[in-house]
């Protein structure tokens, strides 16, 4: 028995080490629009949405919009994706991805609704692809 | 201002259950006299939870607005049975619901317990103790000051489901299940009991492993089919906390099996019954109390009582490590017996260590914005974090599953267990070539979908042997292993086997994808019972047609755009159409659109516009028309340098026709006219709509476009075995429950433990005293 409790806690360190790397490697940080300029690696950023800005490429099936920081700084946002629910009401939006070629290029969008339900549910998120989520 | 009622039976609860806990205490003490009156206690406490229930029921259903609970979540046009589910879509009702089936599971804690009510009833009273006080203090029976609203704002069109009405009580039942196996153990650590609890707790850990499992899955399901977020597991917050408490539980199922068998193992178990509660507590807190909601799907709104359920987190934490931490030299520890590596308890434990490295990592990474805020910026991990850290432990799982149905306690040499799995093996490479035939060639999905058809066989094989001796009832672990080895398949089928196409069907033209052709034939106008949706004519290429509904409506309430997928389902394959976008269509329009604010500038082809001021004309309205006359004043510089001033109309009509506006010229640029087609007061903003301003006329004309739908769509194989192989498993988790609880009463515990086994004749590693404590 003393043996299947090696293999037990080598297995569990193999695994938890597993773990770590893992968490290191995909730790997406909310960032400043500067931040995230600067940022290789997935990042997050939360901002207003400037109302003029959208526009849905039903050709490419894109979404592109401007998010606007409370300092008034611009960040462009595209995603492969529709609007989702509530995007116009949007009090702020998470934009989830990477910054390439001078925008973000969304996997995710969070929508955050000035919500008269206080508590439960106020939010959705919207993974791009369906795969993309999880399972 | 309090709605009395509710708010003297909430106290009631708390003085009764502390009543309970103090006579149950007195009785742990040998007042054997007092036992009638602490069950009595128990039944007040028991009594005005239910009351308290029952009144913010009546009051929901009676639409007494005047109540802030009621006014919140629920409103007069909502069916009954979501108005029943109003109880639970805010914070306090899902509380109260946590305690009300607590209190009700309690009734038959205390009957099972036996020789340990007292001290298990103290524990078990005290967990729901601190969700009580949180109810005192942030009460749903909250007064609205006069007067009363006549409708409530209503429930969120996103709970307005028929899950939601089933899913939150079966996950709240597994919650308040959760409260036994700890008291159990606690209880345990305090008497010195170290095997007498755990007879009497597998059927409580069973039934926490049968319901958690249940609602988890539940919402699984709900995802997938209503909220189409495409998958039915997202690793969303909310889904992982009662994930990791139900990893923790399945992990003390088998420790407890363990124990039982082995006498072994029994620290372990204390921690894994003490680890499935605090994690559900730390659930709580994480979603409850605000912290991640800039992370979550679903967000939890801080109501202030973050400070309670880290109190109340706190204080259960301390209480077992300290108790584990105080006992730890103190419980027996059985010499070791030699076995093989390939023996069953080898297997058990390797079990066991997965899930609780499993559960630790994920924990970890719902954890993540925490921890990373206390060292900067605040972070969370991308759900790939998750998909890579679980695969290797579902398939580690896997293995184990499969080959515990043919290792012995006393172990079995490679061979022998080669030759005994040999015939499962072969189904298992059957999986892979039929997988491999139909087009999969990712290695991993191929190694997982091995396995896993191994596994379900080999368990089958297991169960049937069971059968043949005419033991079935005791298979349910294997039973549930064959569930497990099924969903596998099903995950990895399903996931990887996937195929994702986004399209745009214009109305009436037939557009082909893979083997269907899909049409988009109409919007189908919602009712009062049926909400609206878009008509979509589904032919394959047998020549066979069929209709789907995926419903796209305007929650007329909110304004909220819902979508819910429409799926057709076979037996082998689900084609999962979800609705992305509605395009009524536009005729074509010439010109272009600015938007100007009110005292700003903007500069177009080098003319610049000055929105200046907007005068509403109102008279016509108050006269008893039905249009408002605007007046927009422009100031106009063309590249000339030369300065205009202009005015422009704007007619809004309030009956909802189109709005009068005229086109009038650009005052210094030739050929330009310009017209205003929406302002908005608020925003002091108006739009203008230029035509023959730019040289180019191409870049003025925007084409007609044609009415159309955007759909998502998925054909995911398979799928059904995720379903069928959870109802499996949890069929498995249902038998061994009929077994273990009728061996629970049957069951002899010692009033106190004896200090070495007589199975294993060689003395524990440490000295036991054995003291006398609960007589009943």
């Amino acid at each position: 028995m003393k043996k299947g409790y090696w293999v037990a806690a080598a297995l569990a360190v193999l695994f938890v080490g597993l773990g770590l790397t893992s968490f290191q490697k995909t730790l997406t940080p909310y960032l400043s629009f500067e931040e995230a300029k600067k940022s290789k690696g997935a990042v997050q950023v939360m901002g207003g949405l400037d109302k003029t800005s959208d526009r849905y490429d039903t050709a490419t099936q894109q979404l592109s919009f401007d998010l606007v920081d409370p300092q008034g700084n611009r960040m462009p946002v595209l995603y492969g994706g529709t609007r989702p629910a509530n995007f116009k009401d949007a009090v702020s939006i998470v934009a989830i991805g990477r910054y390439r070629n001078g925008r973000i290029e969304a996997e995710k969008l969070l929508v955050k609704c000035p919500s008269k339900y206080q508590g439960s549910e106020v939010e959705r998120a919207y993974p791009s692809d369906t795969g993309g989520s999880g399972i | 201002m309090y709605f009395w009622p509710g708010v003297a039976a909430i106290w009631a609860a708390l003085f009764f259950g502390l009543a309970a806990m103090v006579t149950y205490f007195l009785v742990d003490r040998g007042r054997h006299d007092l036992l009638s009156v602490a069950r009595s206690a128990y039944a007040a406490f028991a009594t005005s939870v239910v009351a308290a229930s029952v009144v913010l029921m009546m009051l929901l259903i009676q639409h007494r607005f005047d109540v802030a609970y009621v006014n919140s979540y629920s409103s007069t046009d909502l069916p009954f049975h979501f108005l029943i589910s109003t109880f639970w879509a805010g914070q306090e009702g899902s509380f109260l619901l946590w305690c009300l089936f607590g209190s009700l599971i309690g009734l038959f804690v205390w009957r099972s317990a036996k020789e340990q009510e007292a001290p298990v009833m103290i524990v078990y009273i005290a967990t729901f103790i601190g969700i009580i006080a949180i109810l005192c203090k942030q009460s749903p029976f909250k007064l609205l000051p006069p007067p009363a609203p006549t409708d409530g704002v209503g429930l969120n069109p996103l709970l307005q489901d028929a899950w939601m009405v089933i899913h939150p009580p079966v996950m709240f039942v597994g919650f308040a299940s959760l409260s036994v196996p700890f008291a159990f153990a606690i209880s345990a650590l305090w008497k010195k009991r170290w095997d007498g609890w755990v007879p009497r707790a597998i059927p409580w850990a069973l039934v926490s492993f049968v319901t958690l499992g249940t609602a988890i899955l539940m919402g699984g399901y709900w995802a997938y089919k209503t909220l189409g977020w495409g998958g039915y597991w997202g690793w969303d917050p909310v889904e992982n906390t009662s994930l990791v408490p139900w990893l923790f539980t399945t992990a003390l199922v088998h420790g407890m099996f363990l124990q039982r068998v082995k006498k072994r193992h029994r620290k372990v178990n204390l921690i894994l019954a003490c680890a499935s509660f605090a994690t559900i507590l730390y659930g709580t807190f994480l979603t409850r109390s605000g912290v991640l909601a800039d992370f979550s799907v679903h967000s939890f709104i801080d109501l202030g009582i973050t400070g309670w359920l880290v109190s109340i987190l706190g204080f259960f934490l301390l209480l077992s490590i300290g108790l584990i931490a105080l006992r730890w030299r103190r419980v027996p520890v059985l010499e070791e017996e030699e076995t093989g590596l390939l023996s069953r308890g080898v297997f058990f434990i390797l079990g066991i260590a997965v899930f609780c490295a499993l559960a630790c990592v994920i924990l970890l990474g719902t954890s993540a914005p925490l921890l990373t805020r206390l060292s900067g910026t605040p972070s969370q991990v991308q759900t790939t974090f998750y998909n890579k850290t679980a695969a290797p432990a579902a398939l580690l799982l896997a293995v184990l599953s499969g080959l515990v149905a043919f290792v012995s306690w006393k172990g079995a040499s490679a061979r022998e267990l080669f030759v005994n799995t040999r015939r499962s093996l072969l189904v298992g490479a059957a999986a892979v070539i039929l997988s491999l035939l139909l087009g999969g060639r990712d290695p991993a999905s191929l190694v997982l979908l091995f396995v896993a058809a191994a596994a379900a066989d080999m368990n089958l094989r297991a169960v049937i042997r069971k059968a043949k001796n005419g033991k079935f009832g005791g298979a349910g672990g294997y039973l549930a292993h064959i569930g497990v080895g099924i969903m596998l398949a099903g995950i990895v089928v399903s996931g990887v086997y996937a195929r994702t196409e986004r399209l745009t069907l214009i109305k009436n033209e037939p557009t082909k994808v893979g083997d269907k052709t899909l049409t988009f034939l109409r919007v189908v106008p919602g009712s009062a019972t049926r909400k609206q949706a878009m008509e979509v004519r589904v032919e394959t290429a047998g020549g066979k047609t069929a209709y789907a509904y995926p419903k796209m409506y305007v929650n007329s309430k909110t304004g909220q755009l819902m979508a819910n997928p429409s799926i057709r389902r076979s037996a082998i394959l689900d084609y999962y159409l979800s609705p992305q976008q509605y395009d009524p269509g536009q005729p074509e329009k010439v010109g272009r659109d600015v938007q100007l604010t009110r005292g700003t500038t903007q500069s177009i082809e080098g003319t610049g516009f000055t929105f200046r001021e907007f005068n509403a004309d109102r008279s016509s309205m108050m006269q008893g028309g039905n249009e408002v006359l605007v007046l927009t004043d422009l100031t106009i510089t063309p590249p000339d340098g030369s300065k205009h001033d202009a005015t422009v109309r704007f007619v809004y009509r309030l009956d909802g026709a189109e709005p009068e506006s005229p086109e009038v010229e650009v005052p210094g640029v030739a050929g330009a006219v310009m017209r205003v087609v929406a302002v908005s007061p608020s925003d002091g903003a108006v739009v203008l709509r230029l035509r023959g301003i730019s040289k180019d006329r191409a870049s003025e004309f925007q084409a007609a476009t044609r009415e159309s739908l955007s759909l998502e769509v998925t054909r995911k194989p398979l799928i059904n075995l995720v379903w069928g192989g959870f109802y499996v498993m949890m069929a498995g988790g249902l038998l061994a429950l009929v077994k273990r609880t009728r061996e629970a009463r049957r069951a002899v515990v010692p009033v106190s433990e004896p200090s070495r086994e007589p199975a294993f004749p060689s003395p524990p590693a440490v000295p036991v005293t054995a003291r006398t404590t609960l007589t009943t």
